[in-house]
């Protein structure tokens, strides 16, 4: 039992903005009130709910092939030397697991998605989490380039397309459906990329990206997963790609859906010498329809590594900077490529990138429909968020950082023109509530009676990238995870998956086609309960039609 | 698990051969518990692998300084030895399931000692 | 370049028509590595399975797996990274010599053909064994076979993956790797996790006499190691666990007999393309594990007095009660 007392308390989902209110725990819930109870006194100090990442990539085969590729790095990243209650590990790009839940917990984030899990290695996935202390994990499933999966839309069965999608939801024990490049993948198995949303994707005769975009939001509609498709668009990162995006969008009209980095979406030019901003065309597009959220994908300048399921993309990024490239494609299912990138102000590029991220930031309108991300590694690593969230609270700020980019970018962006400050309520809602809502989650992201303990206690300061990333305290699940900067408990934190229906009767069906393009048995390839840590199981109803 | 009717040896289906780096997970062993009589669909190498381990206790539980002696000590001086150590060694792990591995690994960090596999060979 | 491009093995079974097996022995080494994964499999993409593939097995000496061949290239010893380079150069069309080409064993015709059925394939795999890694040029050789395999790709889809050998030593790479960042040869001394090769790896700190006690689990370095390595086991406690009395358990001062993994010990292994398996045991060992073995000693370990590190907290809790 604990009472936090006299804080400052920001909780959008309650609509309190900063009045003094005690908080009261017991058994890592908030409740009403609380008897005799220790007191925390947190007079003068900010008090918000734990941190929530909707999209970051910190477990499983792809990272961990990154971390292969990064000794260079490591050697030069923040150590963590082993206590009495902390493993050691390394920070860095690419950190180790253990590293990611102290880096994550030590700046108030309590709750991560990690965003693109191949079913074949998801029990490689759960072994990761397992040894990400303190946080609550969950995971998203790649389902836009199962083959299985695109032979089903072909040949237009899609009850059994939906109930193939939640045998594999249940399969690698996961909490949703994760699209990457829709067709692209499958496309890049051999050398090709899927570039048009109307037109076949190759190798086959009929079904579209636009379909498999399609038919996966409708699948995660009609499942009731708590989280809708979450989608990694066609073309990202080329120049001219909001036409893509603005599609897309249209397409998933009638749906809920969740765009993730949209700050690779939004470019506009047609090539990389013309290349410039279309974030006002895709702020406008989102705020007037409602029916999506997404994440920023901002970029910060500097070193890191970028991983994504994007085969053929990552292949263009090798060849564009000569650097190290990984490739990993998964029989059946998708494929990963991972590049070393360095941000740097000076290339004309990096810099419309990095205004982008910030842009749609500022232009979407409603806090609840955007989150804080970094697509972490891809643009920048995720222990960097409070350095955004400086140039989110303050205009002059971002202004002085406008002074050292190229003289060339102002005509490429719209980043001078915009005056809009971040409150402390709007930047509780893009890294708490609003993911939190979006993911379905409704113990976290709030402060309210009934929610989980998750707390993050900052004292003010003037310096605010250096007030976020160290807070006084962080609580999970009521427990004191970080006291001044220091680890004092590493609780082992839960892994939320997702139960949807479906009629057993698929497994007959698989079976075969399983056995005809995997390499390993049937039978030993979903993910026994018991390989999940502490998980929290969110049954979902039948499904409805529509 | 079902029973074979013929010589009522039990069948594990699925089961996988660690023997080399293909880990085949598709062998079928037909067994009594004590020893394995058959691995269907095994090569030679995990023919051999399979059959050659029984579950009779060849080995003594444990040996100090090669005589035999109870489990219980033989842990308690690896504990105390590991401990003792400047710089302990912890190598191998070939041979071991990824449960093993990560405690090795974990043990390794509390002794702050050297971690190393096969792969530097 | 550095990195890797590869995939796992039902991308080779469902669609590579070109593969190459380079500085390895599968018919022996391997044995259901063709059957299961590679050569003899039929696909949607592939359906009359071997007859739409080819194979060539670079080597340099005849093993059993040349009859599996459809084209065998005998190089000369250590010549592996020479042919490498010269097969990055002729796919860019850059010239190469016949006098560099002949030292390597093979005539040009041979090395020519073999560039142009590369660039031919549609699905291009090499796999490469220790006879690459192991020899003349070590890491060297399979940084330029990994080059290679990803220059391929700017003409066609090309990958490459090594032969990885004993049971679950992929799975010991991918644990290191998420708890230290590194892959193997890593020293916590200072608290936290360094890598160097040469420095930290077996052999070499067993040579130099660097360690002054060693826990050995799923190995027998006794048999394989240079002699000196093994005679500091020797000087030194040596602690081994294993299903056998090995070589190592007779040098040692403490022995624990396990269960072998997968046979009567449950739990997870790693393939060579590092996908994890299940492990389903089928004989109820008198042994215990090693997992519970390892566990008891790291127990046992934890509950004696930690000099180490303490938090910031944890010193301001101690000036207090001083």
């Amino acid at each position: 039992m604990l009472r936090i007392k006299g804080g400052r308390v920001y909780d959008p989902e309650a609509g309190i903005d900063g009045q003094v209110r005690d908080i009261c725990i017991r058994d890592g819930k908030i409740v009403e009130s609380v008897e005799g109870a220790a007191e925390l006194d947190a007079s003068g100090m900010i008090v918000f709910p734990g941190g929530v990442d909707v999209h970051t990539h910190v477990a499983g085969g792809s990272i961990n092939f990154a971390r292969a590729m990064s000794p260079e790095d490591h050697r030069r990243a923040q150590a963590f030397i082993r206590t009495q209650v902390t493993r050691s590990g390394l920070g860095g790009y690419a950190p180790t697991t253990f590293a990611t839940g102290y880096l994550y917990a030590a700046m108030g984030w309590t709750t991560v998605n990690e965003a693109a899990v191949p079913v074949l290695s998801a029990r490689h996935t759960h072994e990761e989490l397992h040894d990400i202390p303190v946080l609550d994990k969950s995971l998203l499933v790649l389902m836009a380039n199962n083959e299985i999966f695109i032979d089903l839309i072909e040949a237009g069965e899609y009850e059994r397309a939906r109930d193939v999608v939640a045998w594999y939801i249940w399969a690698a024990k996961a909490y949703g459906i994760k699209a990457v490049n829709p067709g692209g993948v499958a496309a890049w198995k051999w050398g090709h990329d899927a570039k048009a949303l109307s037109a076949p994707v190759p190798g086959y005769n009929k079904v579209t990206p636009g379909d498999i975009i399609q038919t996966l939001a409708r699948i995660a509609d009609e499942l009731r997963l708590p989280h809708p498709i979450h989608l990694h668009c066609n073309n990202l990162g080329a120049p001219g790609n909001v036409a893509t995006t603005l599609e897309t969008m249209q397409r998933l009209e009638g749906h809920r859906a969740h765009l993730a980095h949209l700050q690779y979406h939004a470019y506009g030019g047609d090539g990389w010498d013309s290349m410039c901003s279309a974030a006002t065309q895709v702020a406008e597009y989102f705020n007037a329809n409602p029916h999506m959220t997404t994440d920023a994908g901002a970029v910060l300048f500097g070193d890191t590594v970028t991983i994504t399921a994007d085969g053929p993309w990552q292949h263009l990024l090798y060849k564009l900077t000569g650097r190290k490239w990984g490739n990993l494609d998964v029989e059946n299912e998708t494929g990963c490529g991972i590049v070393p990138y360095t941000y740097k102000p000076s290339n004309l590029v990096n810099a419309v990138q990095w205004a982008v991220g910030l842009e749609l930031l500022l232009l979407i309108d409603d806090p609840w429909r955007v989150f804080l991300t970094t697509d972490h590694p891809n643009g920048a690593c995720f222990w960097r968020y409070p350095e955004i969230l400086q140039l989110l609270m303050s205009a002059p700020f971002r202004q002085a950082c406008m002074e050292k980019l190229p003289a060339k970018i102002k005509q490429r962006i719209v980043l001078p023109e915009l005056d809009r400050e971040y409150t402390l309520l709007e930047i509780a809602t893009i890294t708490s509530a609003g993911p939190a809502r979006a993911l379905g989650l409704p113990h976290k992201g709030g402060l309210a009676v009934g929610k989980d303990a998750d707390i993050v206690i900052y004292n003010p300061q003037d310096d605010i990238a250096h007030m976020f990333g160290h807070p006084r305290y962080v609580l999970k699940g009521g427990q004191i995870v970080v006291d001044d900067g220091e680890i004092r408990s590493t609780p082992a934190g839960r892994e939320i998956i997702c139960q949807p229906q479906f009629s057993p009767d698929i497994e007959q069906f698989l079976r075969p086609k399983f056995e005809d393009c995997y390499t390993m048995s049937f039978e030993n390839y979903p993910v026994e309960m018991e390989r999940v840590a502490e998980p929290l199981i969110h049954p979902c109803p039948s499904p409805t039609d529509t | 698990m079902s029973r074979d009717k013929t010589n009522a040896l039990e069948i594990v289906d699925h089961a996988t051969c660690t023997f080399c780096g293909c880990v085949c997970d598709d062998i079928k062993l037909h067994t009594d518990r004590q020893r394995i009589h058959k691995a269907e669909r095994a090569c030679v190498l995990g023919k051999a692998w399979f059959l050659n381990h029984t579950a009779e206790a060849k080995y003594p539980a444990a040996l100090i300084d090669g005589r035999e002696a109870p489990l219980d000590d033989a842990i308690a001086l690896a504990a105390d030895l590991l401990y003792e150590a400047d710089m302990p060694l912890v190598y191998g792990m070939s041979n071991t399931t990824c449960e093993a591995q990560r405690e090795c690994v974990a043990m390794a960090d509390t002794i702050s000692g050297i971690v190393d596999s096969h792969t530097s060979l | 370049m550095g990195g890797k491009v590869t995939c796992t093995l039902g991308e080779v079974k469902n669609r590579a028509d070109f593969i190459v097996y380079w500085g390895g022995n599968p018919a022996e080494c391997h044995p259901r590595h063709f059957t299961k994964y590679t050569i003899m499999q039929k696909s949607r993409f592939l359906p009359r399975g071997r007859k739409d593939r080819t194979m060539v097995l670079v080597d340099i000496r005849e093993t059993k797996s040349v009859k599996a061949a459809d084209i065998f290239l005998q190089i000369r010893p250590g010549k592996d990274f020479e042919l490498i380079t010269i097969l990055r150069a002729l796919i860019k069309d850059q010239p190469v010599s016949d006098a560099a080409i002949e030292q390597t064993g093979l005539q040009r015709d041979a090395v020519e053909d073999f560039v142009r059925r590369m660039k031919a394939a549609r699905f291009g795999v090499i796999f490469f064994g220790m006879g690459l890694s192991m020899t003349r040029g070590k890491h060297m050789n399979s940084a330029a076979l990994l080059t290679l395999a990803a220059e391929m790709n700017a003409v066609t889809k090309f990958v490459a993956m090594p032969m990885r050998g004993h049971g679950n030593v992929t799975g010991a790479d991918v644990i290191m790797r998420w708890q230290t960042g590194y892959p193997f040869g890593i020293s916590y001394n200072r608290g936290y996790p360094r890598y160097n090769p040469g420095e930290f790896s077996t052999v070499d700190v067993l040579v130099r006499g660097d360690t002054d006690c060693a826990f050995i689990i799923g190995a027998d370095p006794g048999a394989t190691m240079p002699r000196p390595a093994i005679e500091h086991l020797r000087r030194i406690p040596t602690i081994v666990l294993d299903p056998h009395v090995t070589h190592t358990s007779r040098l040692a001062r403490v022995h624990i007999t396990t269960a072998p993994a997968g046979i009567a010990a449950p739990g997870t292994a790693y393939r060579m393309d590092e996908i994890p398996l299940p492990l389903r045991p089928a004989i109820d060992s008198p042994y215990p594990t090693d997992h519970q073995v390892v566990q008891r000693i790291h127990q046992a370990i934890l509950a004696k007095p930690d000099w180490r590190a303490r938090t910031a907290q944890q010193e301001r809790q101690l000036d207090a009660t001083n």
